[in-house]
C-alpha cells in the first residue's frame, strides 16, 4: 500500500482517534467472532488470531504485516458491508445522490488506505463514520462554509423559539405521535434536510445509527455537552417541522407543539 | 417507590430515550413514566420521532457505486 496515502488519511483523522478507540472496553473479542465465522480459509484465520493476540498484548499492533491481498479481503469482509449505511448518511449530508456516491467512494478509498493502521477489535463503524464526516467537512462543505453554524450553538433556547412549557393536552400529543407515525418517508427526510447541518448530523448519528453520545462527540469532534445540545435542539426543530407537515396533510395536530425543559 | 416527579423526567427524557442515563436515573424516570400519563405520552412522541426518522432514512447504495468502489480498491492493491 501507498505510504503517502496513509499519511494523508492520518492527517484527516484526528491524531487522538486511536486513543479514543483504544478506550472502548471489551472489543477485542470481536476478532474471534469475525474470524470463526470465516470457515473457508484456515490459514488466514490463523493469521487473524495471531493478530488479535498481538493487539491485546501490545495495545494495538498494526496490521501492516499482512499481505495486501489479505488486507483487501479483510476490508471487503468487514468494511464494505457498511456501504448502505454510509450511503444513507452521505445522502443526508450532501442532500443529493451524485455527491453522496462520490463521498462514499472517497471514504472507502481513504479507509482502505488507512486500514493497515486500523486496530482490529476497535469500533470499525465509528471509524468509518469519522472518515465520512471529515471527508464531507473538508471536501464538500468547504465551498459552502456556514458561518452561522457556531453562532447557532450559542443561541438560547428561547431564541430558537422553544421556551414554552407544555401546554397541550395529552390527547393532542397522542394525535401528534400518530401523525408523525403516518407521515410518508419523503416528509421525514425533507424535514431532516431542513434543519441546520450540525443538528441534523447529531440527530442522524443518534437516532438512525444509534451511536452513543461519546461516539458522536468523537465523530463530530465536539464535547459531549455540545452533542446533547445539538441533538435536543435538532429533535425539537424536527418535531416542529413534522407537525407542520402533518397539519398540511390534514392530520389533527395542535399549533406548534413544543417541549418545555 | 418514590416518584422523581415531572421536572426530572422531562429534563432527562431525551437521555432516557437515548439510553444515556445511569441505571438509577433510568429507573427513576421509568417509574415516573409508568405512573404519569402526561410524561408517558411525551415519551411516546419522542420515541415515535426516533423510530420514524430511523425507518425513513434506510437506503440502499446503487449497484454502480458498489462496482466503482470495488474497481477503485482493485486498482489500489
Amino acid at each position: 500500500m501507498n505510504r503517502d496515502d496513509s499519511e494523508l488519511v492520518d492527517d484527516e483523522l484526528d491524531s487522538d482517534f486511536s486513543d479514543d478507540a483504544a478506550e472502548q472496553p471489551g472489543d477485542v473479542d470481536r476478532d474471534d467472532a469475525t474470524t470463526t465465522t470465516d470457515g473457508d480459509a484456515t490459514a488466514e484465520t490463523e493469521h487473524d488470531d495471531d493478530l488479535a493476540g498481538v493487539d491485546e498484548d501490545l495495545n494495538g499492533r498494526l496490521r501492516s504485516a499482512l499481505p495486501p491481498e489479505e488486507l483487501r479481503r479483510l476490508f471487503e469482509e468487514q468494511a464494505l458491508p457498511f456501504m448502505d449505511q454510509l450511503y444513507a448518511a452521505a445522502l443526508r449530508m450532501t442532500r443529493n445522490p451524485a455527491d453522496a456516491g462520490d463521498l462514499v467512494q472517497e471514504t472507502f478509498v481513504k479507509a482502505f488506505s488507512a486500514f493497515a493502521q486500523f486496530r482490529q477489535g476497535t469500533n470499525l463503524k465509528a471509524w468509518l463514520y469519522r472518515i465520512l464526516t471529515n471527508t464531507f467537512i473538508n471536501s464538500y462543505r468547504k465551498s459552502q462554509r456556514q458561518p452561522y453554524q457556531n453562532a447557532i450553538d450559542e443561541l438560547e433556547d428561547w431564541q430558537l423559539g422553544s421556551a414554552e412549557s407544555l401546554t397541550q393536552g395529552r390527547t393532542t400529543r397522542s394525535a401528534e405521535a400518530e401523525a408523525i407515525d403516518h407521515l410518508p418517508d419523503s416528509d421525514v427526510k425533507e424535514a431532516l434536510q431542513s434543519i441546520p447541518e450540525d443538528f441534523r448530523m447529531a440527530v442522524y448519528l443518534a437516532d438512525v445509527e444509534g451511536f452513543a453520545y461519546q461516539e458522536i462527540a468523537d465523530i463530530m469532534k465536539t464535547p459531549v455537552g455540545t452533542v446533547m445540545s445539538r441533538l435536543h435542539r435538532g429533535r425539537r426543530l424536527l418535531r416542529e417541522r413534522l407537525a407542520d407537515y402533518a397539519r398540511d396533510r390534514g392530520f389533527v395536530v395542535a399549533d406548534t407543539p413544543r417541549r418545555g425543559r | 417507590m418514590t416518584d422523581c416527579g415531572c421536572d426530572k423526567a422531562k429534563a432527562e427524557l431525551e437521555e432516557f430515550l437515548h439510553r444515556e442515563l445511569s441505571d438509577d436515573d433510568f429507573k427513576d424516570v421509568s417509574e415516573h413514566l409508568a405512573g404519569c400519563v402526561e410524561c408517558e405520552t411525551e415519551a411516546a412522541v419522542g420515541l415515535t420521532l426516533m423510530q420514524r426518522v430511523r425507518s425513513a432514512c434506510q437506503e440502499k447504495a446503487p449497484e454502480e457505486l458498489r462496482e466503482s468502489i470495488l474497481a477503485r480498491l482493485n486498482a489500489h492493491v
